[in-house]
């Protein structure tokens, strides 16, 4: 077997939407193909994803091959085969496990199951092909935050594979509430990036909103359902729309969201001296509160890390792939005759161990 | 299988067929119904295999009259009240049975449905035949409601056609609904499936904050408590965005003794907590009926299980072909004029 830094997995993801594959050397990206609904709805003008194609099944071969293609890896080299095992869709999930099994029994590999936010924490660390990997030392413990279209969630890394959740949203994930704020602008779903583009040309204070859970803070709970209902009545008065309206609407909302946001992890860095700050999910790709949240990192002298490209930021493997190497360091893969004790999660909690 | 013309059907044929523990399709003033003679039970077994349903759900039967109707339930003041207004009409009657029917006809608690279809050649049958007939859409479960033969015959296979001993064709129907379902062996009479005749039993409700909501959904969970583990139980939820649809599904947990957070399943479409006690699905994302079918609601359906949907309007076909089998209670809810207030509605339209 190939030294510690040089293992080489093969990954999958479909939690959810995306179906996903990788190859990973390490932390190193090989390749990270996504198959992404939201690529192929926008040709369409935000028609909502269908369940139907979300079936991953016709094209999670295709995928695989072209992520071991494009890594220029055999796969007879591949030292084991990682798959997300939850939290997501069952139905999703389900098909992700199938292959990644008949994979590791074919080619006769370890499997190694994921957390997919174990996933999104990891994908910080990620490097690329072309650069060496510009971390080291990491400082523990580490405060995390996911926020994606099925996440909101602030993680203590006490170090990589021990966690515990801090805070997480009552209601609404952070991503979701901002493809909903698109969504009544009419700017189509998933449309959290059309909301930023809008929202950086609109002006943040045009119109009322309520920042929620303001002053209770130190219940570390998100919530996105108070903002969304205000931001409904507020659409619905201001209709019919304009260029301009809807500018300042996105900024409007954007801003109050990333408030909420904001506020929460200041009173987690009070009340938990992390060392570092990592920041992934697909909100993580949001120029925006990335600056706010540099701004307070700064300010308390911490370092902060985001995935290197949004390909990691959204749903992907390669991520996977990272959080699957370090199980492998650790010896946590299972061996073909445990193979039928593998099994979906779909509420798998990342704070919570992996039955096998 | 015999298939013949309205008009040259003779009332003793059918009931020759009948007699000798046959399957009959014959129109009624909903849908064309698959009738067997409810006392047979080699007949029944016959239209079990035929709507490809488990053993255990029950079956309507359709009588002529209400003296009838008596030999074979108990009727109370509530039934009585309906059969005077209503019957003979595209209304079910659910009451406690005399146990008279062959075994598979009642329900699993020994009610009965008794329907009186308000069409001449299937009350000249029962006339004749002097028993009740079993009272079924003659489509085989999950699909599409029969308003023409071909409806029927397209979606069904030769082992099905095979039990079919006559087809008495009409033509198309006009595409009413099928009956109202009501069982009046509670308390208050419920609503099981909703058809063209519509009870007054709307109720609306001002809630004024968020505990109001998870309140009026705890209230709602103990008037049909009653039902679980016996039937689904669908709570389907419309509302606007930021209607408190998840603010609903969280007060249902709550009198459930649900202990897993409840959160908005928008993403994940379907979340399921404490290992399935609740089943919390979101239609927002979803284009078609289908994807409701996708995520395996018949099994849930089966299963008996408990399950909050949110924008069910979306989806509501899926959810429709179940309401026979399923207690399903929409839940309207509505923004009001202040900022917390919201009116709340359900029934089972």
């Amino acid at each position: 077997m190939a030294p510690n830094t040089q293992f080489k997995i093969l990954s999958i993801d479909t939690s959810c939407d995306e179906t996903a594959a990788a190859v990973t050397e390490g932390k190193k990206v090989l390749s990270n193909i996504i198959w992404s609904q939201a690529s192929l709805h926008a040709k369409f003008g935000g028609v909502y994803p269908s369940l139907a194609k979300r079936m991953h099944k016709e094209r999670i071969g295709w995928v695989i091959e072209k992520a071991i293609k494009n890594s220029k890896v055999k796969i007879k080299n591949i030292d084991s085969i990682a798959v997300t095992v939850g939290p997501g869709l069952a139905i999703a999930l389900e098909v992700g496990i199938k292959k990644a099994l008949e994979f590791a029994e074919a080619y006769n590999k370890p499997l190694i199951p994921i957390n997919h936010v174990e996933g999104h924490i990891l994908s910080v660390l990620a490097h690329s092909r072309n650069l060496k990997s510009q971390i080291s030392n990491l400082k523990f413990p580490a405060l995390a935050f996911v926020a994606s279209g099925g996440t909101t969630q602030l993680i203590l890394v006490y170090k990589i594979g021990d966690y515990k959740i801090l805070a997480q949203t009552s209601d609404d994930s952070l991503g979701e509430a901002l493809d909903k704020a698109a969504r009544m602008l009419g700017l189509g779903y998933p449309g959290g990036a059309i909301l930023e583009k809008m929202a950086k040309k609109g002006n943040s204070q045009t119109y009322p909103l309520p920042i929620p859970m303001l002053g209770q803070e130190d219940k570390f709970v998100f919530s996105y359902s108070g903002l969304k209902t205000a931001f409904y009545k507020l659409v619905e008065k201001e209709k019919p729309l304009n260029q301009e309206k809807i500018q300042n609407l996105a900024a409007s909302f954007q801003d109050k969201a990333f408030k909420h946001a904001v506020r929460i992890i200041q009173k987690v860095f009070d009340e938990y001296p992390a060392k570092e700050f990592w920041f992934g999910g697909g909100v993580a790709a949001n120029l925006e509160l990335k600056k706010r949240l540099r701004f307070i990192c700064k300010q308390k002298g911490m370092k902060m890390l985001i995935p290197y490209s949004k390909k990691l930021c959204t749903d992907n493997a390669a991520m996977i792939g990272i959080s699957a190497y370090y199980r492998f360091k650790r010896k946590k893969f299972l061996t073909t005759r445990d193979f039928d004790k593998v099994d979906r999660i779909p509420r798998a909690k990342v704070d919570k161990k992996l039955p096998w | 299988m015999n298939i013949k013309k309205i008009k040259n059907i003779k009332v003793e044929e059918v009931v020759d067929i009948l007699k000798s523990g046959g399957l009959v399709i014959m129109p009624t003033e909903t849908l064309y119904g698959a009738f067997v003679d409810a006392t047979n039970p080699r007949a029944v077994q016959k239209i079990i295999k035929y709507k490809n349903r488990p053993f255990g759900k029950p079956y309507s039967v359709a009588v002529e009259n209400k003296k009838m109707a008596e030999n074979y339930v108990e009727l109370n003041e509530t039934a009585k009240k309906l059969y005077r207004t209503f019957l003979p009409g595209p209304v079910t009657v659910v009451s406690k049975g005399l146990h008279k029917v062959a075994p598979g006809v009642e329900s699993e608690n020994g009610t009965l449905g008794i329907r009186i279809p308000n069409h001449k050649l299937v009350l000249s049958v029962i006339n004749s035949l002097d028993k009740p007939i079993t009272a079924t859409s003659a489509n085989a479960s999950y699909q599409k409601r029969p308003y023409k033969i071909s409806d029927i015959l397209d979606n069904i296979s030769n082992t099905q056609k095979s039990l079919i001993d006559l087809v008495v064709d009409a033509g198309e129907l006009p595409n009413n609904e099928p009956s109202t379902v009501i069982d009046t062996t509670l308390d208050d009479p419920i609503i099981l499936r909703q058809g063209d005749v519509k009870l007054k039993n709307k109720v609306e409700i001002l809630s004024k904050s968020e505990e109001n909501t998870k309140n009026i959904a705890k209230e709602l969970w103990q008037k049909y408590e009653k039902y679980h583990g016996k039937r689904a139980i669908v709570f389907a939820l419309v509302g606007p965005m930021g209607s408190g649809k998840t603010i609903f599904t969280k007060g249902l947990g709550l009198a459930m003794g649900v202990k897993d957070d409840i959160v908005s399943p928008t993403y994940n479409l379907e979340e399921d907590y404490d290992e399935g006690k609740l089943h919390h699905i979101d239609a927002w994302r979803m284009s078609s009926d289908s994807e409701l079918t996708d995520l395996g609601f018949a099994q849930k359906i089966s299963n008996k299980n408990v399950v909050a949907i949110e924008w069910a309007d979306r989806v509501i076909n899926e959810i429709r072909t179940y309401d026979e089998e399923a207690v399903i209670i929409w839940v309207k809810i509505r923004y009001a004029k202040r900022q917390n207030e919201r009116w709340l509605s359900w029934g089972a339209t």
